[in-house]
């Protein structure tokens, strides 16, 4: 893929969010885009028309991930406020209150049933919880962190945690092993690849780490943009060609995933770009900021 | 007969008959006559111009109330009636204070009343009284839509005021401006309202108002005092009222002299209401992020207190671009008034309120230059008196002359002369003109002990001379003094120095760190420091640094001068200075450390050192704002072992793999050691889930620790042997305690306490509740411990087996008691330290092993007290069941004591070791009721960890002796799993149960 491919138009801007916004996700199918910010609020949108589509308000603090399932029909999302709310899309309502971390929740996913959230708290604590039944207990409390867990991610079989602590922890379900790669530097997000082979990591010294997952090998190092105190996202573009993360003088990166080298970067946003997401399919990005606007990038 | 009584003459005082005269009368008329004045006091009566008695004694009555007294009704005081029905409404009586005046202080008040007349109404006022009253008289004569009286505002003044009057008469009319001669009230009434709004909206009236001064005193009507081209208005004022939002005090101004500052903090709150549009720039500023830094956009709630997680950590560190929002309410025309003007310009500006700042300024700031210095100028004050003027010290001192014979004299001359000495010789003359009449004194003057005085004197003097020499040395720093260098050193006898000069650039730093280098070495003997900066180098690679270092290293060993802080590292930012500061004193004290060694070993010291630069680079850098070259150097040492991969045993929940749809790993293995936990975490993790999960999942409860744990776990030395009984001790106890808890309640066939324990009280769970608070607030440790071994096994007894299960405990009962002795016999066996740890195969099942370990000594113990018999199995499993029960049934708990008792008074031992035993135990009873709760309301996987923590110390060191039993362990488990639903079921119910109590 050449650099031309590459999602630098911007397409629409998404207004609404009053306050920084803290996340944006695209769905499975990438036809539409979830956001939630520092006003408390979720909201839904159509990235491609620019509409807004339904807001969710139930948080009562900031809400700093927020997470759907392949089919649509839910929502979990977690902040400030120290829960995990499980939402039903189409009528807007909670339908379970998590409730068990000790401090306020850095991330959240599905599985890919969708049967299990597992979210990622500041209480260096990973904690499943169960979808299916009505107990709002966690069914599993990961906490050999030892520092505050800022993102989560999810396979199959395992379930992946990148921490303050600096490691990025893996565990896996089918042999009931944790692995932890201690990567020296504070792990603000961790993202996988496509081909799930390898996951993203980005430290708190403005690098983002590319890590093989089987053998914990250092596979490459992405620098020039900054990132020394917030929680800034990163991932991979759909065809795993690119690396691309926002940085905190508002712009946004583009590393060529093998040579590292940056290959584009452009000013996207006035201020902090808190978060990335790469349409699963297509060349289209999103980008949240701290400057309360969503922007739907493309070639 | 009257005539012929005036014949007569009557002698004495005629008698009176009764009847005809009334008594009353004859006391008035005696009062009349002032009679009554000439009686003694306590004869005396009050009566009124009827002569009738006003008051009466108190046992006749006191103030007769009623009719004749004070009111005018014949039943005195009655309270009004309130009757208000539907069709006939009472009036709300508003009452004023001629309802409480009699009718003479009413015409005394008549025409008392304070008003203004018409005449000199200057503003109106008693107008709009007037006019008021009126109006409200009309109300009440006609119906109106506005019930009540008509408010205020409604009620214009129907007079005019004077000033009014006088502008008509010099031709002006309504409506009309002063000098402008638009007529276009509409506008003006648009455009004051939207002062309004705007002095509203900022939040600062009184400028406003201060602009626009007319306002302020018009009441509407009056033309204002023409300023400019500012037009009058007919509208009525605008009163913006300014909503109070702060915490002083009524009328206090805290920026009254300083309103610069009000300034600064309307444009804050202003900046807060445009969301995240205005950001301050408190890049630098460190003590400004407390209110400037809350997230914009939205607050939090009224309720919420605003901490850490409150601020705004995205709008810290980036100044945006500034948004200015323009005000745009400003009228399209051109005809802007002056105070908008000035608003705006100062908006912008930042003029202080009401001052423009002019565009061509005459002040001119006058310079002069400064004064010249005489040459022969000593920067220095001398005294008038100074202190050593009189006399010559460093010639030859007064003769030693043996003090005088009266002690009064010698003390006072001792004293006179060290205040002369201090003060100088003032105070001699003073004192000596003073005193010259006073013979005690005559030693200033020559007189007796004059030889002794100045003895005296010289010596304080000379002691004296020694001390101000060095106040001198300590005192005189190079940036605190404006004198020349020469005059410096010649007052300090040192030798010459390079100028100091105190500009910020780089190459005067250096020079600065010079100079301080060559003071320093005039002060301070330079033998040490020399030294030890040469043994080792340890910044060798960054000369500056190195030589920053070794100023340091001179600070910190030795006195001398201080350097000025910007002196040191001027073109270093301030996180950089502090962490390069931990850098330095990490490596002094390695340093410190090696020199310490000798110097054999000082190369080992350096090697030492290289190692804390490693450490501390990794510990230091996250920042990213070290030098480049450190980073680099710090980044091969960090490259070397990253990314360090690990990997641990890790234990996912059974129903975790169930929704992954993935085959749990671990299935039907037994569940595995709990992880250790801290008192704290006990503490914190209260909620009373654990029971229900526990029930869902009997295997949840499998959590595996970290082989690296376990590893730590085992190094841990017998140092906490002591430790460690005392939790064999508790747990050793525990199985019965719980047996009996589950098995007083379920079985009829008990003791006597039996019946006790069928009935509930309510009161007593509370009770329990609370100790169980407190014990937890105490933070024992040993009661977490206990607690969580009754949490551990699958309960594998069906609700159906009542009666045999109560056969065993009455078994077990006894056993209670020898529990004790064999306590000891096991304690002994502990210390048997496992030199070699755990083999290698063992390392996978060690943890679960580890686990069992509670279990087993538990069963142990029962094993043994009970021999061989062959229920103990079933003792011991039950008893773990009844520890899963009892978060349902702790209101039970507290009965346990007194069946204790009984069961000890029922046993033969009475000697004082088993009595101490048993004290203990009752004292471990406590433990346990508020175990069982707790184990119920505490997490439990936050439990397991520091269940585990302390049994695998134990354990670790048993293992070996333990392995028969902990198969033989395991074995019963599977045996008795199938029964586990059978059980689960019961307990559920049983904690749902517990659980909705809890929640009333």
């Amino acid at each position: 893929m050449s650099v031309s491919e590459l999602p630098t138009k911007e397409a629409n801007v998404l207004k609404g969010h009053e306050g920084g916004v803290l996340a944006a996700r695209f769905n499975s199918d990438g036809n539409y885009c979830l956001s939630c910010g520092k006003d408390r609020t979720i909201r839904l949108w159509n990235p491609h028309r620019g509409i807004h589509i339904k807001t969710y308000k139930s948080h009562g603090r900031e809400v700093r991930d927020v997470h759907v399932t392949p089919d649509n029909s839910k929502l979990c999302s977690c902040g400030g406020d120290r829960q995990v709310f499980y939402w039903d899309v189409s009528t807007g309502r909670v339908i379970r209150k998590f409730r068990g971390h000790d401090g306020e929740v850095n991330a959240v996913k599905f599985n890919e049933s969708a049967s299990v959230v597992v979210s990622a708290g500041y209480d260096q604590s990973l904690r499943a919880w169960d979808c299916r039944s009505h107990s709002t207990e966690p069914i599993q409390i990961i906490d050999t962190f030892s520092d505050s867990v800022m993102s989560v991610c999810l396979t199959k079989s395992e379930i992946i945690g990148g921490s303050v602590d600096g490691t990025v922890r893996t565990f896996d379900m089918r042999i009931g092993r944790e692995i932890s790669d201690n990567l020296g530097q504070p792990v603000n997000c961790i993202s996988m690849s496509n081909d799930a082979n390898c996951v993203l990591a980005s430290c708190l010294d403005s690098t983002l780490r590319l890590l093989d997952r089987s053998s914990g090998e250092l596979l490459q190092e992405y620098k020039g943009h900054t990132c020394k105190s917030y929680k800034l996202d990163c991932c991979l573009t759909n065809t795993d060609a690119h690396v691309t993360g926002g940085s905190e003088d508002g712009y946004i990166y583009f590393w060529d995933l093998v040579d590292a080298s940056v290959v584009s970067k452009f000013r996207a946003h006035s201020s902090v770009v808190t978060s990335v997401s790469y349409h699963p399919k297509d060349e289209c990005m999103i980008t949240a900021s701290v400057d309360g606007t969503i922007r739907v990038w493309k070639t | 007969m009257e005539s012929d009584e005036e014949d007569f003459v009557f002698y004495g005082t005629p008698i009176e008959r009764e009847e005809e005269i009334n008594s009353r009368k004859k006391k008035s008329v005696a009062d009349a006559s002032g009679t009554m004045r000439s009686l003694p006091s306590w004869k005396q009566e009050v009566r009124d111009e009827e002569g009738r008695r006003r008051f009466h004694g108190a046992f006749t009555g006191g103030f007769s109330a009623g009719h004749y007294n004070t009111v005018g009704s014949k039943e005195g005081w009655t309270p009004q009636s309130f009757t208000s029905s539907r069709k006939n409404r009472a009036e709300v009586k508003q009452q004023n204070i001629l309802n409480f005046l009699d009718e003479d202080e009413k015409t005394e008040l008549e025409g008392r009343g304070l008003g203004t007349s018409f005449q000199f109404d200057t503003f109106g006022f008693t107008a709009v009284e007037l006019a008021r009253k009126q109006s409200e008289k009309e109300q009440q004569q006609r119906p109106s839509a506005i019930p009540g009286p008509i408010p205020d505002e409604l009620v214009v003044p129907a007079a005019e005021s004077i000033g009014v009057k006088l502008l008509l008469k010099m031709g002006w009319r309504h409506g009309r401006a002063i000098k402008d001669s638009r007529a276009n009230s509409l506008y003006d009434a648009r455009r004051d309202a939207r002062k309004a709004f705007l002095a509203f909206s900022t939040g600062d009236t009184k400028s406003e108002i201060h602009n626009s001064e007319s306002f302020q005193v018009d009441d509407g009507v009056s033309p204002q005092p023409a300023k400019g081209d500012i037009s009058s208005s007919q509208s009525t004022p605008v009163y913006v009222i300014n909503p109070k939002q702060d915490l002083h005090g009524l009328g206090f101004d805290p920026f009254k002299h300083a309103p610069e500052f009000r300034e600064k903090k309307r444009a804050r709150a202003a900046g807060k209401q445009e969301g995240c549009g205005k950001v301050f720039s408190t890049k630098n500023n460190l003590f400004g992020f407390r209110t400037e830094r809350v997230a914009s956009g939205f607050g939090i709630g009224a309720l919420e207190e605003l901490d850490v997680e409150d601020e705004d950590v995205y709008t810290s560190g980036y100044e945006f671009e500034e948004t200015y929002v323009q005000e745009d309410d400003e009228p399209p025309s051109k005809l802007i008034t002056d105070g908008k003007q000035k608003l705006i310009e100062r908006k912008v500006d930042g003029v202080l309120p009401g001052f423009t700042v002019p565009s061509n300024s005459d002040y001119q700031l006058e310079r002069f230059d400064p004064p010249v210095i005489p040459k022969d100028f000593i920067p220095r004050h001398k005294f008038a008196g100074p202190l050593n003027g009189g006399y010559k010290l460093a010639d030859t001192p007064p003769v030693d002359v043996p003090p005088p014979d009266d002690n009064n004299l010698k003390l006072l001359i001792e004293g006179v002369a060290t205040l002369v000495a201090r003060c100088g010789k003032l105070f001699e003359d003073l004192s000596r003109e003073k005193n010259k009449s006073n013979t005690l004194f005559s030693f200033l003057t020559g007189g007796t002990g004059h030889e002794y005085y100045s003895r005296k004197l010289w010596e304080e003097q000379m002691k004296r001379m020694d001390q101000p020499k060095h106040q001198f040395n300590d005192k005189y720093s190079p940036s605190v003094e404006k004198m020349t260098a020469e005059s410096r050193g010649r007052i300090l006898h040192e030798r010459p120095l390079a100028r100091s000069s105190k500009e910020l650039n780089p190459p005067a730093a250096s020079d600065g760190v010079h100079v301080q280098y060559n003071l320093s070495d005039t002060f301070t003997k330079p033998t040490s420091s020399g030294g030890m900066s040469e043994v080792v180098k340890p910044f060798e690679d960054d000369p500056a640094k190195q030589e920053r270092f070794e100023l340091f290293l001179k600070e910190k060993y030795q006195g001398g001068l201080r350097a000025a802080a910007p002196v040191i590292a001027i073109n270093m930012s301030e996180a950089a200075r502090a962490r390069e500061r931990l850098d330095f004193e990490a490596a002094a004290e390695a340093i410190e450390k090696g020199k310490g060694k000798g110097l054999k070993e000082s190369k080992l010291s350096a090697e030492h050192f290289v190692d804390f630069l490693a450490t501390g680079g990794m510990r230091f850098t996250s920042g990213g704002v070290e030098e480049v070259k450190d980073t680099k150097v710090e980044g091969l040492a960090v490259e070397k072992m990253i990314p360090k991969r690990e990997e641990y045993q890790w234990r996912p929940a059974p129903i975790l793999c169930k929704r992954f749809d993935l085959i749990d790993p671990y299935m039907g293995k037994p569940p595995p050691a709990p992880r250790m936990r801290s008192k704290l975490d006990t503490l914190i993790f209260t909620s009373n889930s654990v029971k229900s999960t526990k029930v869902e999942e009997p295997l949840t409860s499998t959590f595996t620790p970290s082989p690296q744990s376990n590893a730590e776990e085992r190094n841990e030395d017998a140092s906490e042997n002591v430790n460690e009984k005392e939790i064999e001790v508790e747990c050793v106890d525990r199985p019965v305690d719980l047996y009996k808890a589950i098995f007083s309640d379920e079985s009829e066939d008990e003791e006597s306490t039996s019946t006790l324990k069928q009935a509930e009280d309510p009161k007593k769970k509370v009770e329990v509740a609370n100790t169980t608070l407190n014990r937890l607030i105490a933070g024992d440790f040993l009661e977490s411990l206990g607690k969580e071994l009754g949490l551990e096994v699958p309960p594998d007894l069906p609700p159906s087996k009542k009666g045999q299960t109560a056969a065993p405990q009455t078994e077990v009962v006894p056993i209670g008691e020898q529990n004790t002795d064999i306590l000891s016999t096991e304690n002994k066996t502990y210390p048997t330290p496992s030199s070699t740890g755990i083999p290698s195969e063992h390392r996978k099942t060690g943890t679960k092993e580890l686990g069992l370990s509670g279990r087993k000594e538990d069963n142990e113990i029962n094993h043994n007290s009970a021999g061989s018999d062959g229920k103990f199995m079933e003792t011991s499993s039950s008893g773990k069941n009844a520890s899963k029960v009892n978060g349902g049934k702790m209101y039970k708990e507290d009965r346990k004591p007194h069946r204790r008792a009984e069961i000890h008074r029922e046993c033969s031992n009475s000697s004082s070791s088993e009595d101490e035993k048993r004290r203990k135990r009752s004292r471990r009873r406590r433990y346990k009721s508020s175990d069982s709760d707790d184990s119920e309301s505490s997490d439990y996987h936050g439990k397991e960890h520091s269940r585990s923590r302390n049994r695998k110390k134990g354990s670790s060191q048993e293992n070996k002796s333990r392995r028969k039993h902990s198969k033989h362990h395991k074995h019963r488990h599977r045996d008795s799993s199938p029964r586990d639903h059978h059980r689960s079921g019961k307990d559920r119910t049983a904690s749902e149960r517990e659980k909705h109590r809890w929640r009333d």
